[in-house]
């Protein structure tokens, strides 16, 4: 029984040593998350516009249905999205939209850290998820 | 005069540090005595099943990683291979496809059996050992999230293949993780197995024979710790479990020792799974060969008009079915984990079934503790191991 | 020349002095340990956990148990209405006070002497020592009891309520083993004064001159009475594997469920200070005291610090007890062990 008894204390105590700890300092150190990562969505930019040209399938294959698109036309006949938004708080991070677009348009990025302070700031629209 | 003797009605849950989730338990206690036990369920309902009406078979899948959040890849492989089983495709799952798999889940068992005895031994107050599981469950998720690119609701089985193959160098990773594994296994029960403490709070706890582990429909490992020797993978194969070599950890002790001796050596047959299912893994496809069904790669879509009709029409519509019913059971890490689909020949499944193992376990719950002690009642929680997720769907 | 010794009726005021000196050092003293038992508890656990334990507050965390106790200074004390809110509010003090109370008897060091007006005097390193000091620190951790029983009681919950049945049940039953286990120190050294106690360690052990070098410890004659000792307050200040009473997995904090802010630090202390009492007790009447190879009150915090490393190292790596199994081992295991041992000390006393 004593026998036992000290084998766990000496597992405990062996891990008191310096250089068993584990902890990743979170604010100040940051893992490095892999390519594959899905975080938040990109639109990936052409140098003119977004290479989005409103195809329907990202909103039509989101589980969550958390896709807003709305199609339009620009002067050179070209479809391109005058409404595209994407409310983060339904989405639930499948990466189906990525699978999906024909375009290669959408992207995830390793962005994790979504947190806000109101309901408003997790409407991504076009133009936020435009940025890098 | 008579004693003024009343029981005691309290509350355990479905905010409790030790009910795993949101478990309600409304416990009759006569001092310490649990006298009836009522477990009631149902707070983390999200209508799973129900969603899954609406939905196409694709867009399923990342709704069973929600199941049983502790083990997303085992949810979706059972998904995956009921509904391959209802298109008839099983046997042109590529062979890369199910090594990958099979590695896979049982990693995910081994996550599963790590958050288990993490949890086990802190609701009995061995609080060092949840910290050491976590550690080695780190480097899983971690490996999850290089394969499917998220830590839990993984979401990386499709119906045909896989997501996607293994990234580059991961298979090396993998087999140093899995290597260590017995070493960690050897370290945990170095702090409770022999443990004078641990055997007093385990051995004799939570009884139940195998004909009532039986006629409740206990399945899993709490099933093999009752002496039943039942398991999925050797008895009823898939995903070409046939193929390894391994054994299946049976005592017969029924009571919350031996179900985390089972457990314990599960972990132990993971690993050697997992290694011979890392040296067989071969290069090769990753999709079947089923235009139809699997979304071709994406160089195709843009390049050949065939695939970009076949992809609008798998994103838009999804696939469709013969009319017909299937059951397709796992041996999920916390039991037998079955899908049953019933397809009315849409692309939408006209029901989804699912039978989750902690739901059936759960029922257990009561004849287990009834006339045992209060804390008897943490530590049979703790080896059942439930997931509200998967009980409440 | 030797030095006087100070009393009450003939240096009243400088008497006084010394006293509140004493008193508020040790009390001082008391408040710091607690607080950085705390810290160390959390450090050390986090290591053995391979985590780190508080490290953002200050240098090294070290200013973790201020930001702490001003964090719950400053929360909101919430009394349930449905409480019985005297008892409510008189709980935590009845069981902080008692833990403070027994640090007045413990000798932490020999006479410290200093000339005043010309005539040397001498000062025990004591707050006061006492005949009967043993007994009294029995007393004072019976009363403890009380103030568990009372929060259990008076916050109106079910599982408050069971855990102050749980503890009181717990406190009772080691008590009377931890009592009896000490008896036998008493047989040997034939003095109840803590300080007479130490005075009688610092002989060479079994009075044997040749092995000079090795202190006449009580450990190294009572050494079961040692080990009962230290199981059994574990179990009485509530410490893992004994923590039943707040065991958080099972009922959620057990008697101070109900409590918060201030208050609930008061329970904390008390636990805190509890550890640091037994430890200061188990130093005094089996390790020799303030003897060691250092300055008087080194020794002693040495041994103190090593006891509470110990319960705290224990807390890292054990289980927790359930309710019956704890009561077999009070009253069916640690009880008779300790009568026996009683018997056998005097058997051996009267023999040599």
């Amino acid at each position: 029984m004593f026998k036992e008894f000290a084998k766990g204390l000496s597992i405990t105590l062996k891990h008191l040593l310096p250089g068993n700890c584990t902890t990743v300092q979170y604010p100040k150190q940051k893992l490095e998350m892999p390519p594959r990562f899905r975080g938040l969505h990109r639109l990936i930019p052409t140098p003119d516009r977004e290479k989005c040209v409103a195809c329907y399938l990202c909103p039509t294959v989101c589980p969550a249905k958390c896709i807003t698109v709305v199609a339009a036309e620009n002067e050179a006949g070209e479809k391109y999205p005058a409404v595209f938004e994407i409310d983060i708080l339904r989405c639930i991070f499948c990466g189906y939209c990525v699978e999906a677009c024909p375009m290669e348009a959408i992207e995830m990025t390793d962005a994790y850290e979504l947190a806000n302070f109101s309901r408003d700031d997790f409407h991504f629209d076009k133009q936020r998820l435009l940025k890098p | 005069m008579a004693a003024n003797t009343e029981t005691m009605t309290i509350n355990m849950g479905p905010q409790h540090p030790s009910t795993h989730g949101v478990l309600q338990l409304i416990l009759e206690l006569d001092g310490e005595i649990v006298v009836k036990a009522t477990p009631h369920i149902g707070f983390l309902h999200r209508g799973i099943e129900k969603l899954s009406e609406h939905r196409t078979y694709h867009q399923t899948i990342p709704l069973t990683d929600r199941l049983d959040y502790l083990a997303p890849m085992s949810n979706n492989l059972g998904y995956v291979l009921a509904v391959e089983k209802l298109l008839g495709i099983t046997d042109e799952i590529p062979e890369r496809v199910q090594r990958i798999r099979v590695i896979m889940t049982e990693l995910t068992r081994l996550k599963s059996h790590l958050v288990w005895l993490a949890c086990h031994a802190l609701d009995i107050g061995a609080m060092t050992v949840f910290l050491y599981c976590f550690r080695e469950r780190e480097c899983i998720t971690d490996i999850y999230e290089k394969v499917s690119g998220a830590r839990m609701t993984s979401n990386y089985f499709r119906v045909g293949g896989l997501a996607d193959d293994l990234p580059d160098g991961l298979e090396g990773e993998i087999r140093t993780f899995v290597e260590s594994m017995p070493a960690h296994v050897e370290e945990y029960e170095g702090l409770l197995t022999g443990n004078r403490i641990w055997q007093k709070r385990t051995i004799g706890v939570g009884e139940i024979s195998a004909e009532a582990a039986i006629d409740i429909g206990i399945t899993g490992p709490s099933l093999r710790a009752s002496g039943v020797d039942w398991d999925l993978r050797r008895d009823n194969p898939y995903c070409g479990y046939e193929d390894y070599d391994f054994d299946v950890p049976v005592r017969t002790g029924c009571d919350t020792f031996d179900r985390y001796r089972v457990r314990l050596d599960e972990m132990r047959q993971s690993v050697r799974i997992i290694l011979q299912a890392l040296d067989k893994l071969k290069p090769g496809p990753i999709l079947a060969d089923c235009p139809k069904i699997v979304l071709p790669p994406k160089q195709d879509v843009v390049n050949n008009i065939e695939s970009l009709i076949h992809h609008f029409k798998i994103v838009t519509e999804g696939f469709k079915t013969e009319p017909g019913e299937i059951y397709q059971g796992i041996e999920a890490p916390k039991g037998e984990l079955g899908f049953y689909l019933i397809a009315d020949g849409s692309a939408y499944p006209f029901r989804m079934k699912i039978r989750p193992p902690s739901f059936v376990n759960l029922q257990g719950l009561p004849q287990m503790v009834e006339g045992k002690l209060l804390a008897d009642v943490i530590a049979v929680i703790g080896t059942l191991d439930i997931v509200l997720g998967e009980i409440d769907r | 020349m030797t030095p006087e010794v100070l009393t009450l009726s003939e240096t009243p005021w400088l008497y006084t002095g010394v006293m509140l000196v004493k008193i508020i050092v040790a009390f001082v003293a008391t408040l710091l340990i607690v607080a950085y038992a705390t810290y160390a508890e959390r450090k050390i656990i986090g290591r053995m956990q391979t985590r780190m334990g508080p490290n953002m507050t200050g240098p090294k965390g070290l200013l973790q148990p201020i930001a702490d106790g001003l964090k719950l200074f400053f929360k909101e004390d919430i009394i349930p209405s449905q409480a019985h809110w005297f008892a409510f509010i008189l709980a935590p003090m009845m069981i902080l006070a008692p833990a403070f109370i027994s640090i007045s008897v413990i000798p932490f060091g020999g006479d410290l002497q200093f000339s005043y007006d010309g005539i040397l005097y001498a000062v025990p390193m004591q707050i006061t020592d006492l005949n009967i000091g043993v007994l009294f620190i029995v007393a004072m951790a019976g009363l403890g009891v009380y103030g568990i029983v009372l929060a259990g009681l008076a916050s109106n919950s079910k599982y408050a309520l069971l855990g102050g049945i749980r503890s009181t049940a717990q406190m009772v039953s080691y008590e009377l083993a931890v009592g009896l286990s000490i008896v036998a120190i008493f047989m040997l050294s034939e003095t109840l004064s803590l300080r007479g106690i130490v005075a009688a360690q610092q002989l060479p052990l079994w009075g044997l001159e040749s092995v000079s070098f090795i202190p006449n410890w009580y450990i190294f004659c009572q050494p079961l009475a040692f080990g009962l000792f230290v199981i059994g307050s574990m179990a009485e200040i509530n410490r893992t594997p004994f923590d039943l009473p707040e065991a958080e997995t099972e009922l959620v904090s057990g008697f101070c469920t109900e409590y918060s802010a201030m208050k609930y630090a008061l329970f904390f202390m008390a636990e805190y200070a509890n550890m640091i009492t037994v430890s200061a007790i188990a130093t005094t009447l089996f390790l020799g005291g303030w003897g060691g190879p250092f300055y008087g009150w080194i020794n002693f915090l040495i041994k103190v610090f090593a006891f509470m490393f110990f319960f705290i190292w224990i807390r890292a790596t054990f289980p927790r007890l359930r309710y019956d199994q704890l009561m077999f081992l009070g009253w069916k295991i640690m009880l008779p062990l300790a009568l026996v041992n009683i018997v056998i000390t005097g058997i051996a006393i009267l023999l040599w």
